[in-house]
């Protein structure tokens, strides 16, 4: 039992003592370039029996704005990007415009609207990577979960999730079950997984691959469907080392488009965008990991080591390492530096741009994300026990992705622009954790 | 495509489980194990955060637990 400096208290929260656990969390997350920022606080409860049973909760919200990248590539010149403004078919007058846009009128277009409507345009200046001030959203989510011994089984459990933004909706659930073997130095475990998810994305659903305009699409929403299970084995393998092997499958179904993200296309000879069209993705998708983490315990040394293999149907594959090293000084105290080196291969559809003249492939993304970069991550935590039952952290990273932005192949003016959109962000993360009877 | 990575995967549980009979500490030296930084998910929290970031900016997720990120953010 851990000794308290309030002398005749519990302190005791392991296994078989019934407690209750708070962890509460703020994030604070800012891209450089004035890009994406979001704070995102959290709580999560969860409440121990003395028997293994164990019921959790937890709540999430999003609040994140910024600018993000189109998808188009930079040009010599200045360009002009339209999209939907305020409510299916609304002609309401517009006082004034936020982010750089301003307000156009559309005229009727046939088959779509029948009266005039309102659009919003956004001017990019020459040489400058395309992207959309307007983006602000809030999402809220809730987690739901129940696990307990059963009769010999270990652990069993299920739960589930629904989470919500303005344009977005996600409901999922899930179930494991847990064997302890070998006086409990190893765990066998097989996590199942299952998401539905909704898009509905302001605007409507823009067709795959016709060019970009302000109007509001018929469609208003696609769903995408996931299924997944994680099959794991956690070997105690000395007194200061535990392993962890985890072999991942996930399938998607549906939607899988970015419905803001367009791609250029581009003047065969002087690489000028002549055309935006909006993305278009398999609504297919399979993947693969292999997961691997040590812990070390060299007290008052702990080590952290991980390591993960990722591939799927889209032609991405990835490999990322993981080290953290938390050094203990005495009860009270540790420091924590942290390191994560990530590299992924482009997708098959991935393509900076369209070149005009030619046929249009099925499927095709500028999405960075979907691109072929480096990204390393630099972090520290610090952490202070305040007595036996509660512990307040702070954690700062630093992440940056490093990719090709000038193709061997580029075309005409495109060869002076820098076509890869990455990210580089700075976030820092405040946690508080309070066991209680 | 699923080759390897069964082969690596059945490989590893075979080695934890055909081994787990000699592998691992006797109870009475769980001392370490016992510590909360120990724990594969001692700040599941944290996991959660950087796990949503690097989902929203990544095209990978998964691995430590199930793929995919309840938001509409990838």
């Amino acid at each position: 039992m851990a000794q308290s400096s309030y002398g005749t208290e519990n302190n005791n929260f392991g296994p078989g003592v019934a407690y209750s656990q708070l962890d509460a969390a703020l994030l604070v997350y800012q891209e450089a370039g004035g890009r994406v920022s979001a704070t995102e606080p959290t709580l999560d409860l969860s409440i121990h029996g003395a028997d293994g049973r164990v019921l959790t909760g937890g709540l999430v919200a999003d609040a994140v704005s910024g600018a993000t990248p189109n998808g188009a590539v930079p040009s010599t010149v200045s360009q002009n990007f339209v999209t939907p403004l305020k409510a299916r078919g609304s002609t309401a007058s517009v006082t004034g415009a936020s982010g750089g846009s301003t307000i156009i009128h559309l005229p009727p277009t046939p088959g779509q609207l029948a009266t005039a409507a309102l659009g919003r345009q956004y001017t990019v200046a020459p040489n400058t990577l395309p992207v959309d001030k307007g983006f602000r959203d809030h999402r809220g989510a809730i987690t739901l979960g129940w696990s307990q011994p059963l009769g010999a089984i270990s652990d069993v459990g299920f739960g589930g999730g629904f989470s919500r933004e303005t344009d977005y909706q996600a409901i999922s659930a899930n179930a494991h079950i847990a064997q302890n073997l070998n006086s409990a130095n190893t765990t066998v475990s097989l996590a199942v997984n299952s998401e539905f998810d909704s898009s509905s994305p302001f605007g409507g659903i823009p067709t795959p691959l016709t060019v970009m305009n302000a109007q509001w699409k018929t469609q208003a929403s696609r769903n995408k469907s996931q299924l997944g299970f994680v099959l794991g084995v956690t070997q105690i393998l000395s007194r200061r080392w535990l392993t962890q092997l985890n072999y991942s499958f996930d399938r998607q179904s549906g939607y899988q488009n970015d419905p803001y993200r367009v791609i250029s296309v581009v003047d065969p000879s002087s690489g000028q965008p002549t055309s935006t069209l909006y993305e278009s993705r398999p609504d297919n998708r399979q993947s693969q990991s292999v997961f691997w983490d040590n812990k070390l315990d060299l007290d008052p040394f702990v080590t952290d080591l991980a390591l993960r293999y990722y591939k799927d149907s889209w032609g991405i594959s990835s490999k990322t390492a993981e080290l953290s090293e938390r050094i203990n000084f005495g009860t009270a105290f540790y420091l924590e530096p942290n390191a994560r080196w990530y590299q992924q291969s482009a997708a098959n559809f991935f393509h900076y741009y369209l070149v005009g003249g030619q046929p249009n492939p099925a499927f095709a993304s500028s999405d960075t994300r979907l691109g072929s970069f480096t990204a390393l991550t630099y972090g520290a935590k610090l952490g202070f026990a305040l007595n036996g039952r509660s512990e307040v952290y702070v954690k700062g990273e630093y992440y940056q992705q490093t990719g090709n932005g000038h193709p061997a192949d580029a075309i005409g003016q495109l060869r002076q622009q820098n076509l890869f959109a990455g990210t580089k962000a700075a976030m820092v993360f405040l946690g508080y954790s309070w066991d209680f009877h | 495509m699923r080759r390897p990575l069964l082969i690596i995967l059945m490989a590893g549980a075979s080695i934890s489980i055909a081994g787990c009979t000699a592998i691992g500490p006797k109870p009475w030296e769980k001392d370490l194990m016992a510590r909360h930084e120990m724990l594969v998910d001692a700040y599941p929290l944290l996991i959660a955060a950087d796990e949503h970031i690097y989902f929203s900016k990544e095209a990978s997720s998964g691995g430590r637990g199930f793929a995919g990120g309840g938001c509409g953010c990838n």
